[in-house]
């Protein structure tokens, strides 16, 4: 089917280039191939060391990826809009299956996997759960017409995106649950509230955060146990601070990644001669480290690079959204923007010493076919937006 | 960073600043109005109207300049941590990434004056394993069955960091050949055990001149404690010694440690971050320790040894049972210890990859005869009757007891009142006996004598004292051993402050103890190796070198000495009294050759004139301590021969045999009379 499908692309394009370029953005389809193609080259760099970094299974990952990216594509999503409801159990059912029995699967000692019942692959669920909540946000959103003017209205919408983010975090994965939030902040910011909420909002959850620091600490000595952040969780929301500090798991890694990105130097020390990553110093490098073991071996030149293409993909999508005439898909776009931001800052961030650690994978580079489908999907989706702008005219 | 770098960097930054502004601008310049009407699903015209373009526009202008920041933060501090710091990161991941391993150097021989070894290396096969074999205990295990050492042993030195951690840990060393031959042949029953060479230290000649070398032992932990007290300075220009090396502990491995320790080598590993050693990155190669030349002279050496023996076995005959004794041969024209014996012997090699703690203790036993002591330089004696030579030099120096003078032996002496009486050694009196005759005949009474003249002096109450240490005796010599025992010479303020508990009286010096030391009985104590000082002294007219036994390093290229031992004069003793030294001479030569037939008879068959002294020290509860000191050739001295027997009976029986066969070896002589229990001198 899928094959079939390509064939008819291909006469598609031939025949008609300028309606190639209707149906498909194509700097950010260049970006995506691009940030595959790199992707690739930093998972077969791994590879040769990292016993894991299976360079074939990453191509299988992308291989499926596109496949979902062409569905996606060629689907139309603006009848999302009206399924608020529906959108909001299906994220839930999403984030809590690996608490179904039958389904969830522990590997490693991690939890949030599941295992998909006769076909026997495994999956991160809370992939699929960031776009579903963008779906379910930007389905919100997009009842107010581009305009809040009521107080109530925003509160109600910013109480609605805690309930997914809630499910994130309580599902157990605190950095998930960020870029779910992260996303959908980005959708209430752009449905049209007045700017001074926004402000508000945040210097509200500056406050909470804080305030939630304190009391952990205060709480976890009061009751001498491991209270609202496990402790592990809070190690590495603080370590960013001073990493060469902390002797810890999360001050060790973070001090591992920094000096695997900072001795890559301009051009990095090449495919091969990259200590850090390649003799086991930096942990997870084929995953939450990624970015630390790009920039070991391809330098500053190579970070720059990976940046350019990631620029060229956000600032292009930013652009789908703005010319797109739903607004519910405008909403949506602006919602997959939030979310490769948000990886983005936080993969990048968290390996530099910018951003705390947690364990979120950069968006097409990362080891991993859970999260490269779903990021091809959102891929896909931001291409069938560019694809239906102008139709429901 | 050069220019060009900058000019790259600014120019894609300035690329993806105007990708973002371009794909966004692009916007604008449609004809982009939010109509409400068409631009959303019908629920959305619930809305309360329509949102102005530009209220859009501004929100998007916003996202765009928030994503931008993102950027901008990331390049920044990309910019700071690779461009910037980068050094200080690359040294950080090199650190990560490399461990040093190093590896031991081979101590420097210790050569006899001729360059025959006494301490040689050899090289000795060890079983070495890294860390992580502690995890297989099957392994170990068997690994234990086959060294036939206990379990936990192996498991001990197998997780023993003393090495580093990233070195291969000694599971055992000077491993039979056999076992390695086994383990080599069955090596995948041993996965992670390999063969390793090392030095050890050897001893062909086995406990020959062993108080002279010495032993070596692990570095204690007051060492390592003492060297981190150093200052800087001192430290830089000395070797820098880490828990488990091997140093010096005693004689002249400890004496000698800075010239025989080499310098360690250095190899820099790359390893894994889990320790695994994965490459090499970089070695320096360990420079052995300088060979060092000993003034020792093996065949010298040897017959003091075998001159001690030989005395034993006298002093069996005669009803002794000597265990303990000491010889020592000097050169008096520059103060090189020829050979330097000291009885019992024993066993350096027992210390060579640690000693046990039950031969330790035995060695150390108190009920044992302290066989790690060096008897020669740390045993402290009576010196008994070899000292008279030097009590007639003071009666002669003060005027007390002038060489015209002389005494009426009969063999009891009651100069201090009848109540006071002393014994000569020959109960039946010598007869008139002045200095010559009674260093000759060892008369007790002409000492006695002198020793009461002394006590009575007025001008010179101590000068008896005065005399014994301008001989350089009751102070250490200066010899390049460790554990020089000092001595005493007694006077009235020692006793005061020694004998505090006894009352006024008591503790008050009086002519007994005058009487008591002029014999060089009492309270006087010497080490051997003082007294053979003092005669080196009396034989070259008052002239003491320093003993020594080294004679030079040699260069670490083997080319050459490096470092020659220039002789030191300790003193000089000036004697102004004219003729008194000749007095003196003239003793000690009569008593070889004409106090007794069966003493001359031993030194006659000699090539050269010998003079000398014998001494018999008397302890109470115990056998007597015998002396006995030459120096030859009488007429231009060179060698000083001294013996010494603990609890060997008279020193003209048991401790001239020792001396004979020293000296017998000196000028290739061999003593061809029997050794009987004569009636000499004591």
């Amino acid at each position: 089917m899928a094959l079939d499908s390509l064939s008819r692309v291909n006469k598609h394009m031939s025949s008609d280039r300028g309606g190639f370029r209707q149906k498909v953005n194509v700097p950010v389809l260049v970006a995506w191939l691009c940030l595959l193609a790199y992707g690739s080259l930093v998972i077969w760099t791994a590879s040769l060391t990292i016993a894991e970094a299976s360079f074939t299974r990453q191509l299988v990952g992308i291989g499926l990826g596109a496949i979902l990216a062409f569905l996606c594509w060629r689907s139309d999503f603006s009848g999302l809009a009206g399924m608020t409801t529906i959108l909001l159990v299906v994220d839930l059912i999403v984030l809590f299956s690996p608490y179904i029995p039958g389904l969830s699967y522990n590997a490693k000692g991690m939890t949030g996997w599941i295992k998909i019942p006769l076909i026997g692959l495994t999956f991160q669920p809370v992939e699929l759960a960031k776009i579903i909540t963008i779906f379910f946000m930007a389905s919100l959103g997009a009842q107010y017409n581009g305009r809040i003017d009521s107080v109530r209205e925003y509160a109600k919408l910013c109480g609605m995106l805690a309930i997914p983010f809630g499910a994130a975090v309580v599902a157990g994965d605190l950095g998930s649950g960020l870029v779910v939030f992260f996303s959908g902040a980005c959708i209430i910011m752009m449905s049209g509230p007045k700017k001074e909420w926004g402000l508000c909002t945040i210097a509200l959850l500056v406050g909470a955060v804080s305030l939630l620091l304190a009391l952990d600490s205060v709480l976890d000595s009061m009751l001498g146990k491991d209270v609202l952040l496990k402790q592990y969780q809070m190690n590495r929301l603080l370590v960013f601070i001073n990493p060469e500090s902390d002797t810890s798991q999360s001050g060790y890694n973070l001090l591992q990644s920094m000096i695997a990105v900072g001795s890559g130097g301009f051009f990095g020390k090449g495919i091969g001669n990259a200590s850090q990553s390649g003799a086991g110093f930096l942990p997870e490098a084929h995953t939450d480290f990624i970015f630390a073991l790009l920039s070991e071996v391809f330098g500053f030149a190579g970070a720059l690079v990976l940046l350019a293409f990631f620029a060229l993909l956000i600032f292009g999508t930013i652009r789908i959204a703005h010319q797109s005439d739903s607004l519910f898909l405008q909403l949506a776009c602006i919602g997959i923007v939030g979310m490769w931001t948000f990886q983005l800052l936080e993969e990048v961030g968290m390996c530099i010493g910018l951003m705390p650690i947690t364990g979120i994978p950069l968006p097409f580079i990362s080891f991993g076919s859970s999260s490269m489908l779903m990021q091809c999907a959102a891929f896909g989706i931001v291409q069938s937006i560019w694809r239906s702008r102008g139709k429901a005219r | 960073m050069d220019a060009q770098l900058i000019v790259i960097i600014a120019g894609v930054i300035l690329v993806v600043a105007i990708i973002g502004s371009l794909l966004f601008l692009k916007g604008y310049s449609g004809k982009f109005t939010f109509d409400t009407a068409n631009g959303t699903r019908p629920r959305a015209t619930e809305g309360e109207g329509s949102t102005s373009g530009t209220k859009s526009n501004g929100r998007f202008k916003l996202l765009t300049a928030g994503v931008g920041a993102v950027f901008a933060a990331i390049i920044a501090k990309l910019w700071s941590m690779q461009m910037v710091s980068a050094d200080h990161y690359d040294k950080l991941a090199e650190q990560n990434q490399t461990r040093t391993v190093t590896t031991p150097a081979p101590r420097g021989r210790i050569l006899d004056r001729n360059g025959e070894a006494i301490v040689d290396n050899r090289a000795s096969l060890a079983l070495v394993a890294y860390r992580d074999l502690a995890e297989n205990t099957v392994v170990v295990r068997h690994l234990a069955n086959v060294l036939g050492m206990p379990y936990m042993a192996v498991l001990r030195n197998i997780q023993d960091n003393t090495e580093g951690a990233q070195s291969p840990h000694t599971i055992a060393s000077d491993v039979r050949r056999s076992t390695i031959a086994y383990v080599v042949e069955h090596i995948d029953q041993f996965p992670g055990v390999s063969v390793a060479e090392r030095t050890e230290r050897s001893y062909p000649n086995g406990t020959l001149a062993c108080h002279v070398v010495g032993y070596t032992g692990t570095v204690t932990q007051e060492q390592l404690d003492a060297q981190e007290n150093l200052s800087d300075e001192v430290r830089a220009g000395s070797i820098d010694y880490q828990s488990g090396d091997i140093v010096g502990q005693a004689g002249v491995e400890y004496y000698y440690e800075s010239l025989l320790q080499g310098i360690r080598g250095e190899q820099t590993v790359k390893v894994d971050a889990d320790g695994n050693v994965t490459g090499q990155a970089g070695a320096v190669p360990a420079k052995a320790g300088s060979d060092i030349k000993l003034t020792i002279d093996l065949k010298i050496q040897r017959a003091c040894e075998e001159g001690l023996k030989l005395g034993m076995e006298v002093a069996e005959q005669t009803g002794y049972e000597p265990t303990c004794g000491a010889c020592v041969c000097m050169d008096c024209t520059n103060g090189e210890i020829l050979g330097l014996a000291s009885a019992p012997t024993f066993d350096p090699s027992v210390f060579v990859g640690g000693v046990s703690s039950d031969t330790w203790n035995e060695l150390n036993d108190d009920e044992g005869d302290h066989p790690l002591l060096n008897r020669v330089i740390g045993g402290l004696y009576m010196s008994a009757s070899t000292i008279k030579p030097f009590t007639s030099l003071a009666g002669m120096e003060y005027g007390v007891y002038t060489a015209d003078m002389s005494s009426n032996c009969t063999g009891w002496w009651t100069g201090l009142g009848e109540a006071w009486g002393k014994k000569c050694w020959l109960e039946t009196g010598h007869g008139t006996r002045n200095l010559e005759t009674g260093i000759r005949d060892s008369c007790d009474v002409v000492f006695y004598d002198l020793g009461k003249n002394f006590f009575y002096s007025e001008k010179n109450p101590e000068g008896l004292q005065e005399m014994y240490r301008r001989w350089g005796l009751g102070a250490k010599t200066g010899i390049d051993l460790p554990s020089e025992a000092e001595g005493r010479v007694p006077d009235s303020a020692w006793k005061e402050e020694y004998r505090k508990d006894w009352s006024a009286d008591q503790r008050a010096w009086n002519a007994g103890d005058m009487t008591n030391i002029a014999i060089g009985q009492g309270d006087i104590l010497v080490t051997p190796l003082q007294m053979a000082t003092a005669y080196c002294g009396l034989a070259m007219g008052g002239v003491e070198w320093t003993p020594h036994v080294l004679l030079s390093a040699v260069a670490r290229d083997g080319e050459g000495d490096a470092y020659t031992y220039e002789p030191k004069k300790r003193l000089t003793a000036e004697i102004s009294t004219a003729g008194a030294l000749d007095v003196a001479y003239r003793g000690v030569h009569s008593m070889i050759y004409e106090e007794s037939a069966v003493t001359a008879a031993h030194f006659t068959n000699l090539p050269v004139q010998v003079a000398g002294k014998s001494g018999t020290g008397e302890k109470d509860g115990e056998d007597p301590y015998g002396w006995f000191i030459a120096y030859a050739p009488f007429d231009d001295p060179k060698y000083v021969v001294c013996a010494m027997l603990e609890r060997g009976g008279f020193g003209s029986t048991c401790a001239m045999p020792a001396v004979r066969t020293v000296l017998g070896a000196l000028y290739d002589s061999p003593d061809d009379a029997a050794y009987t229990a004569g009636d000499s001198t004591r």
